[in-house]
């Protein structure tokens, strides 16, 4: 590969993964999932605590157990019955292999999570990667390729225009304040596929669709529904301190943010947290009702009301909405909280009793301009078995295949994968699909996105606290915002605000 | 014994039995160089100041474009972007700038500005700036505490030494033909050392031929009499030319580690009577320093623990890529700021 900007699964195949959570399928493993559960609080809830953490995700456990480990007295409350937030695994069979419904994926720059993980003892497992992927046209047909993009010269050459003036841009950008580069307000009035339309000299259609094919699984979303702006500032958050981020860092899957996976899935991160954490987790705990009087906070949940000295809400941001909030959000926070929405996603595996796809020579990678596969990535467990295919179907194959009966949608997803890997693919032994768009305490998948207008005027907001109330969440990150390692970060940077109010 | 062996067993049941000491790390050799941060847009990092909380704080210094507001910008001691803060109140259409030179004793930091030609104080706990004295036609460039609690300040566009008051009120405490900078390049990093009683104070150039060439520059020692009247002024060190000395740190050997932020690009290490002890990297130009960031207007040396963080700023360049703070190996630690209980603005 010479041109890093043209990884394959750069540009389409990390579509899939890409999402702030590179997504799979779930439940967890059911004697750690037990576990946590009876380890968490029951009964009524403590009357005061120094610190309430609004929400039990990666974020809310991470801030909790730094705020806890100095001696704080804390509480997390979380509207569940499990903790994860968009981290959810998913058992397949007796055998406990596992598989992910939500984040999965794990890649270099991503320090924090990846520091996590190892003091949790998680290990990961490198992306299977090995043979062709699989590229299916509408116009070409099929076709099996080798190295970064699929070889349609229509697209080539306006693709990697695009990726490079993408790298260029976002190099530019401050990952702690997008809105104050001086082409800020131009690039977010604009949409991403308003700038491909008016960047490209080929194919215009073309080069769009296969953006697509990156924005659908990372964004939930189309490149017409995404500020300009606001993707340039996703991708320059696709590094760390040290490594400006990149296209191909976000979309790769080798050297990239889809290159591993956990063993024992990624819920094993928050759970284990948990565990530790003990019975400071309250779950089915819904947060009702924050209210500021007095120099405390009230948090009214559906377990009871707590006191504290300062709450950190970590939860994703249209979810804040639903809170009754005393003194108001100011204007300006309620104002950024409309407008981000959250992704459409939903991830749908199928199971079969092996990967037939790799005797091919194939790595179980395709994509395809069309259908309800449009990103598929091999998420066959660590040990090589049984086989799995994952299709994200994000964006507006969520909006067409997302609504049909799950019989209708499995069969076009089988479809897909079939016309990437053969007939065989029509007959899995088990089909599992999870929908985030229909999980309440989410509103969808895998992040929350900015439309064009809205960066600029009320982004300055995001991390500012709301007089004792601070602010976790992957969104509110400045690396990997959208992913488990932007979760981590924000939950040590809301921390550490709060430790300093409580010296 | 019996009472240690009754006290090891009390521990051991309460589980307080510390771990083994994991095995010592060997420290990286000396001058070794790592990218403790990029900084982010606007970039031009000058200063990095190494607060008394842990953390790490440095200010954009310029920016490309005319009126884009600086910041301030907080990481963890290992790295971490924390936080950042958009510097408020600055003239539209100016060149801003901002240093973050020093801090108070309760831990508001103290921000140079530039474009209002002001010291500032930015409360991280609550964001808050308050704006504390008003150095007028200065270019506020780095701030030592010294005796009495005041705060003094290099002004890199004119050869004088300020001094603030803890009430805010700045005048002009020294100036000298000495801190006359040529063609613009003038007085840069000061420290206050409590035991000599003197500030130590780099210059990177001098009109008043100081030196065998204009483009020699200067570590000098200020006395700071008793009455706190300046003594007088002398050189400790000349640099070679074009070095243009900026920032400086001083270890706790007493060696002075100083960036000299010219044509050079090097990293020089005087000891504690301003004799040259070493330089890195060991040819100029280059700033080859074998990370993937090459010294390029090195600004400044400040002490995390054995290393020197060094403010990058590639102010002629321009290079984004290579506006970094960069940790370098120096084998010691740092002396201590001097931070007195009365370093606090009143009022």
């Amino acid at each position: 590969m010479t041109n890093p900007a043209l990884s394959r699964r750069g540009l389409l195949s990390g579509a899939a993964g890409a999402a702030g959570a590179a997504w799979g399928v779930g439940a967890l493993t059911a004697d750690a999932e037990a576990s946590v559960l009876a380890g968490t609080r029951q009964g009524s809830l403590p009357a005061k605590v120094d610190v309430v953490v609004v929400g039990a995700g990666i974020a809310g456990l991470v801030a909790a157990r730094k705020v806890a480990r100095r001696g704080h007295d804390v509480l997390v409350v979380e509207a569940r019955k499990r903790v994860g937030g968009r981290v959810l695994n998913h058992i397949l069979n007796r055998q406990g292999d596992v598989i992910e419904s939500g984040g999965a994926f794990i890649g270099p720059t991503q320090t924090h999570i990846a520091r996590l993980a190892e003091r949790l003892k998680v290990p990961t497992f490198l992306e299977y990667n090995t043979g062709n992927s699989v590229y299916v046209s509408s116009t070409t047909g099929r076709m099996e390729y080798s190295g970064t993009v699929p070889p349609d010269p229509t697209i080539l050459p306006d693709a990697a225009i695009l990726l490079t003036l993408i790298d260029q841009y976002a190099a530019e950008i401050a990952v702690d304040a997008p809105w104050a580069h001086p082409r800020a307000k131009e690039w977010d009035a604009l949409t991403l596929g308003e700038w491909i339309r008016s960047n490209t000299l080929v194919n215009p259609t073309g080069v769009e669709n296969l953006i697509r094919s990156w924005t659908q699984p990372g964004f939930g979303a189309d490149p017409n529904e995404l500020s300009f702006l606001f993707t340039l500032w996703y991708v320059a958050c696709s590094g760390d301190e040290q490594n400006v981020g990149t296209f191909s860092r976000n979309s790769d899957t080798a050297n990239g943010a889809q290159e591993r996976r956990f063993v024992g899935g990624s819920q094993l991160i928050p759970l284990r947290l948990a565990k530790k954490l003990g019975d400071i987790v309250a779950l089915k705990a819904p947060v009702e009702r924050i209210v500021q009087r007095d120099g405390r906070v009230l948090v009214h949940t559906g377990r009871g009301v707590v006191q504290a000295k300062r709450v950190i809400v970590a939860a994703p941001p249209p979810m804040v909405l639903d809170i009754d909030w005393f003194p108001k959000l100011p204007v300006r926070r309620k104002q950024l909280m409309r407008a981000l929405d959250m992704g459409q996603l939903m991830k749908c595996d199928a199971v079969y009793s092996t990967p037939f796809w790799r005797a091919a020579g194939l790595n179980g990678f395709g994509l395809n301009d069309a259908g309800a596969a449009r990103a598929v990535f091999d998420n066959t467990p660590p040990d090589g078995g049984p086989g799995v295919l994952l299709a994200f179907v994000g964006g507006a194959t969520w909006r067409q295949y997302g609504v049909l009966p799950q019989s209708q949608r499995r069969q076009a997803v089988l479809e897909g994968f079939a016309a990437m890997f053969g007939p065989q693919a029509l007959s899995p032994i088990d089909y599992v699909e999870h929908d985030w768009t229909k999980e309440r305490w989410s509103g969808g998948g895998p992040t929350a996105i900015h439309g064009p207008g809205s960066l600029v005027e009320f982004g300055p907001t995001i991390r500012t606290p709301h007089g004792r109330v601070h602010w976790a969440g992957t969104e509110t990150s400045t690396y990997w915002s959208g992913y488990m390692d932007g979760a981590v970060r924000s939950g040590e940077r809301a921390a550490t605000e709060v430790l300093d109010r409580l010296r | 014994m019996k009472r240690l062996l009754l006290l090891a067993l009390a521990l051991a049941l309460v589980g307080f039995v510390p771990a083994p000491a994991p095995a010592a790390v060997a420290a990286p050799p000396r001058w070794t160089t790592t990218v403790f941060a990029k900084v982010p847009a606007p970039g031009y990092p000058a200063y990095v100041h190494v607060h008394t909380n842990g953390r790490v704080y440095a200010g954009t210094y310029a920016a490309v474009e005319a009126g884009t507001p600086s910041r301030v910008l907080e990481w963890s001691r290992t790295g971490t972007l924390l936080r950042s803060w958009e510097v408020p109140g600055q003239p539209a259409g100016s060149e801003h700038g901002v240093q973050v030179a020093n801090q108070t004793r309760s831990g508001r930091l103290v921000v140079l500005d530039t474009s209002t030609s002001s010291v500032r104080t930015l409360n991280t706990k609550t964001g808050a700036w308050r704006t504390v004295a008003h150095l007028p036609g200065a270019v506020p460039n780095y701030a030592t505490w010294g005796p009495g609690g005041a705060l003094f300040v290099t002004d890199y566009g004119a050869g004088r030494i300020w001094k603030v008051g803890r009430s805010g009120r700045a005048k002009v405490w020294f100036t000298s033909p000495a801190l006359e900078g040529a063609v613009g390049f003038g007085t840069t990093g000061i420290v206050f050392r409590k035991q000599e009683r003197d500030l130590l104070i780099t210059q990177q150039t001098t009109a008043d031929g100081g030196g065998a060439t204009p483009t020699q520059g200067f570590l000098y020692r200020l006395p700071v009499r008793r009455g706190g009247r300046p003594g007088e002024i002398e050189t400790l060190w000349t640099s070679q030319p074009t070095d243009l000395p900026d920032g400086f740190g001083i270890g706790r050997s007493g060696h002075i580690y100083i960036a000299n932020a010219g044509l050079t690009n090097q990293i020089v290490e005087l000891d504690a009577h301003g004799v040259e002890v070493d330089r890195f990297p060991d040819a100029p130009l280059s700033g080859d320093n074998g990370s993937p960031v090459p010294f390029d207007t090195p600004c400044s040396a400040t002490f995390l623990g054995t290393r020197i963080l060094v403010a990058n700023q590639s102010a002629i360049q321009g290079d984004a890529s290579h506006q970094a703070i960069l940790a370098v190996e120096v084998g010691e630690r740092g002396r201590k700021p001097f931070l007195p209980r009365r370093a606090v603005f009143v009022g």
